[in-house]
C-alpha cells in the first residue's frame, strides 16, 4: 500500500466545513454562447398568429391565445404563440418554419422563480428582460423550411396575347398544381378573409392528395362558381395567406381552377352531393349572374323549384358581359352554369323584370323571390360634353365584345377610370389593335382595379396618364362627330385632412388635350331599380335594398317575402361576394320556407 | 337681396331652405320608381331640419352655427352645371343636383358676406357659407363613396 492511500480519506475533511459551490455562487453569470437557443422573443407586429410554430412543435409547447390588444382582421387570427417551457426542448423548429419570420430565439437561459407555473409566456406581448436581444438564435438568412416562392403559372407572352382572344392564363400541371399545393401551411387565416369562407386549406389538401373529387365537393359547399372564380376571383384569400407574410403567397384561385378543370362536367354529379327530394315550394330570382345563381344552386339542393329571370339572352351576368373571355372563357364560365342547370333549375333568358312581367306577378306566383340584378347602369363623366357620340360606356362596350359586335373603337382611345371595368375594356380596346390611354384622376398606388389587372394593362401596352381631372369633352376639329377632345387637367395629390386620403387637386394652368376616336367612361356603374315599386313593399335606401343578415329585404303581406343580395346589396362588388350573398340568402329562404323563421 | 338686418338675413336662409325642400319635392313628384322617391324624401327631410334650425335661431335671435367651412373637394366645380332631373333619374343625377344646390347657396352666402357692412350681419352670413359647405361636402362624399368610385 501506499502512504497516499492512507493520507486521501482525511484529505476529504478539509471540505467538510466548506459551503458547496452552487450554494456560495448560485447564479454565476455564465452567457450562452452567441447563437444559443434561449428563451424566445417574438416581433407581436409582423407575427400575423398562423400558428404554423404551434402545428409543428413536437412537445405541443405552443399554444396560440388571444392577446391584449390584438384584434383578428384580414391576414391576421389576433392570436400569439405561447411557449410552455415546461415542455419546449429548444430546438428551433418554431424559429424555422415562422412564415413571417417574427420568432426567434435570444440567447438567455436562465430564469428562477419559485412558481413553477410562470414559465409560461407569450414573446413580444408579456414584457420579458430578453426582450429585443442581440444575441442568440436567428433563422439564417436564406435558411427555408418552406418555400417562398410561387409555382410560376405559365401564361401567353404579352406581345401574343394582345393579338387575340385567347386565354392568358394557362392553367397548372399536376406537378405544378402539387409542388404549389405543398407551400400551404394549413392554417386557415385565408377562410376568414374569404367572403364565401370556403374551405381553403381543406382544398388544397385534396390538390396535395390527389383526390379532385374530394376538392370539388369541397369547393361546391360554397362556392358552385369555381371555374370562374378559379380564373376571375379577386382572390382576398391570397392577401390574408400566412405564408405571403415572408414570400409570395400561395396561388389559392390558381388551385382552385386546377380542382375545377380535372374533372369533367359529365363526371361532376359522381363527385357532388345530391339535392333533397322536392319540398313543392317555388322560387323566383331575379338575374342569373353569379349572385342569382348561387342562390339558385343552394335553393335546388334543398329541393326548391327555382326560375331564375334573366334580362339577357345568355346567363351569367357581369361574368360573362363584363369580364374578357381573355380572362374568363365562355366554356369554362358554360360549365359552371350547365352544371346547375342540370339540377333542375330554370333559366328564363330575355325576360326583362319591369317590363315583360311585374315583381308583384313573381310575389304572387312563387314562395319567395331574390333579386340580384347587379349594377347595370353606368355612371356619366358628368363634365360638359360628356354626351358627344365618341363617350362610351365600359360596361355596354365590354358586353358588345360579349355579343361579337363590331366595337368600332377607332385607332386611339381613351379609357377614363381606375378600376376593373376600365382595366378589362382598355385590354379589349388594345386586342382590337388601338393604343391606348387610361386616364385615372388619383394615382396607380390609389386604384381600385386588381393591381394584376393594372401592371397586365400596362404590359400590353396601355399608357396609364395618373393625376389627370376629366374637365371636359370636345368635337374634335375636322371631324364631325367621329373623334372627340378629352380635356383634362393635371393634379397634385394634396393631404387636405389628417387620416383621410389624399384628394387630386388640380395644377392651375396645367390643361391638357388629346384627341381620341374613342373615349370609353368607366367611374362607377349603380343598379337599375326601376323594376321595384312602392307597393312591392321592398324598403330601398340611397338606391340599395335594405336586407337583414340574410339578405330579406320584405315579408310584408301581399305577396311572397323579397330577398336581395349581390353588387345590388354589398360594398365589396366582386364575384364571390355576391356567390357568398346567394348563399346566405338561400340559407334565409330555406328556414323560411321550412316555417323556421329567416 | 335686401338683407341689411339679421332678421332679413336668416329670413332670406330661410326662404333657401325652404326652396331646397320644395327642390326636392318637386324632384319626388317627377320620380317613377321607389328608389329615387325614397332618396328624395330623406334629402328632403334634411332639408326640412335646416328650416326648422334656422326658425329656431330666428326666434332665439342668435345664430347657433359652427365657423368651420368643411374642405372643398373641388368636385362640385367640375361638375356639368346642367342639371336634368327627370323621371328615369339615377342616383348620379340626384346627388349632382343637390351638390350644385348646396354650391349655389353657398355662393350666394358667400356674396352677402362680401357686400355686408355690419360686422355681425357678415358674420351671419360667413357662418351661413360655412353651414352649406359642409351640406355639399356631405353630398360630396356620398358621391365619392357611391359614384365615382372607379375614378
Amino acid at each position: 500500500m501506499d502512504i497516499k492511500d492512507f493520507i486521501a480519506p482525511f484529505a476529504v475533511w478539509k471540505r467538510a466545513f466548506e459551503k458547496p459551490f452552487t450554494v456560495k455562487k448560485p447564479i454565476d453569470e455564465r452567457p450562452g454562447a452567441p447563437r444559443y437557443r434561449g428563451f424566445h422573443m417574438n416581433d407581436a407586429d409582423a407575427c400575423v398568429g398562423c400558428g404554423t410554430c404551434e402545428a409543428i412543435c413536437m412537445n405541443n409547447a405552443i399554444d396560440l391565445v388571444p392577446a391584449a390588444g390584438r384584434e383578428a382582421k384580414d391576414g391576421d387570427s389576433g392570436l400569439r404563440p405561447r411557449i410552455d417551457y415546461g415542455r419546449c426542448c429548444w430546438c428551433a423548429l418554431c424559429v424555422d418554419i415562422c412564415p413571417s419570420g417574427s420568432l426567434s430565439m435570444s440567447n438567455e437561459y436562465v430564469w428562477i422563480d419559485r412558481d413553477p407555473d410562470v414559465f409560461r409566456y407569450v414573446p413580444g406581448v408579456e414584457a420579458k428582460p430578453w426582450d429585443g436581444s442581440a444575441l442568440g438564435y436567428r433563422r439564417a438568412e436564406g435558411y427555408r423550411l418552406l418555400d417562398e416562392d410561387r409555382v410560376p403559372m405559365p401564361e401567353l407572352g404579352h406581345a401574343e396575347a394582345v393579338a387575340s382572344f385567347l386565354e392568358l392564363v394557362r392553367g397548372y400541371s399536376r406537378a405544378q398544381a402539387e409542388k404549389e399545393a405543398d407551400r400551404c401551411v394549413s392554417c386557415g387565416l385565408c377562410i376568414a378573409s374569404c367572403p364565401a369562407h370556403m374551405d381553403i386549406p381543406g382544398y388544397i389538401k385534396a390538390v396535395r392528395d390527389g383526390d379532385m373529387d374530394e376538392g370539388l365537393r369541397l369547393l361546391y359547399e360554397t362556392n358552385p362558381f369555381p371555374e370562374a372564380c378559379g380564373r376571375v376571383c379577386t382572390h382576398r384569400c391570397e392577401e390574408a395567406c400566412s405564408i405571403g407574410s415572408g414570400g409570395d403567397p400561395v396561388a389559392i384561385r390558381w388551385l382552385k381552377r386546377y380542382i375545377a378543370d380535372q374533372v369533367e362536367l359529365s363526371d361532376y354529379a359522381k363527385a357532388l352531393p345530391r339535392g333533397a327530394a322536392p319540398s313543392g315550394k317555388k322560387v323566383a330570382i331575379v338575374g342569373a349572374g353569379p349572385g342569382g345563381l348561387s342562390a339558385a344552386y343552394y335553393l335546388s339542393m334543398q329541393g326548391h323549384a327555382v326560375t331564375v329571370f334573366e334580362a339577357e339572352e345568355a346567363a351569367g351576368g357581369m361574368l360573362r358581359y363584363g369580364i374578357p373571355e381573355y380572362r374568363l372563357p365562355y366554356p369554362a364560365l358554360d360549365k359552371d352554369i350547365g352544371y346547375i342547370e342540370s339540377l333542375g333549375v330554370s333559366i328564363s333568358r330575355g325576360v326583362s323584370i319591369g317590363k315583360d312581367i311585374e315583381l308583384s306577378k313573381l310575389r304572387t306566383d312563387f314562395d319567395a323571390v331574390y333579386l340580384s340584378t347587379g349594377l347595370p347602369v353606368a355612371y356619366g363623366l358628368e363634365v360638359p360634353g360628356e354626351d358627344h357620340p365618341r363617350v362610351l360606356d365600359g360596361v355596354a362596350v365590354l358586353a358588345r365584345a360579349t355579343r361579337g359586335e363590331e366595337l368600332g373603337l377607332g385607332g386611339r382611345v381613351a379609357v377614363i377610370g381606375g378600376g376593373n371595368v376600365a382595366m378589362d375594356a382598355a385590354r379589349t380596346a388594345l386586342r382590337h389593335g388601338a393604343t391606348v390611354d387610361i386616364l385615372y384622376r388619383r394615382r396607380e398606388e390609389d386604384m381600385p382595379a386588381d393591381a394584376d389587372e393594372v401592371r397586365e394593362a400596362k404590359a400590353e401596352g396601355a399608357r396609364l396618364v395618373e393625376k389627370a381631372i376629366p374637365l371636359e369633352v370636345r368635337d374634335a376639329p375636322d371631324a364631325a362627330g367621329e373623334a372627340a377632345l378629352f380635356i383634362w387637367n393635371e393634379a397634385t395629390m394634396v393631404q387636405k385632412e389628417p387620416g383621410k386620403r389624399p384628394v387630386p387637386e388640380p395644377i392651375p394652368g396645367a390643361v391638357r388635350e388629346g384627341r381620341y376616336d374613342s373615349i370609353i367612361a368607366a367611374i362607377g356603374q349603380g343598379p337599375d331599380l326601376s323594376f321595384i315599386a312602392e307597393s312591392d313593399g321592398v324598403p330601398v335606401k340611397r338606391f340599395r335594398p335594405v336586407v337583414d343578415s340574410f339578405g330579406m329585404a320584405t315579408r310584408a303581406a301581399g305577396g311572397a317575402p323579397v330577398f336581395a343580395g349581390g353588387d345590388l346589396v354589398n360594398d365589396r362588388k366582386d364575384a364571390i361576394s355576391a356567390i357568398a350573398d346567394g348563399h346566405r340568402a338561400a340559407i334565409g329562404i330555406d328556414r323560411l320556407l321550412y316555417g323556421k323563421g329567416a | 337681396m335686401d338683407a341689411t338686418t339679421f332678421a332679413a338675413a336668416l329670413d332670406l336662409a330661410l326662404g333657401r331652405e325652404k326652396a331646397a325642400v320644395a327642390f326636392y319635392r318637386e324632384l319626388s313628384a317627377m320620380a317613377s320608381f321607389a328608389a329615387q322617391k325614397s332618396t328624395l324624401a330623406e334629402f328632403m327631410a334634411m332639408e326640412e331640419g335646416h328650416v326648422a334650425m334656422i326658425s329656431g335661431m330666428k326666434a332665439k335671435g342668435s345664430v347657433a352655427l359652427s365657423p368651420t367651412v368643411a374642405v372643398d373637394l373641388g368636385l362640385a366645380a367640375r361638375m356639368d352645371a346642367e342639371e336634368r332631373p327627370t323621371a328615369g333619374m339615377t342616383f348620379q343625377d340626384i346627388l349632382v343636383a343637390a351638390i350644385k344646390k348646396e354650391e349655389r347657396s353657398g355662393v350666394l352666402y358667400e356674396r352677402l358676406a362680401e357686400a355686408a357692412s355690419q360686422p355681425g350681419l357678415k358674420s351671419v352670413f360667413e357662418r351661413l357659407v360655412a353651414e352649406e359647405s359642409r351640406h355639399k361636402r356631405y353630398f360630396e362624399d356620398l358621391y365619392e363613396s357611391e359614384i365615382s368610385k372607379d375614378n
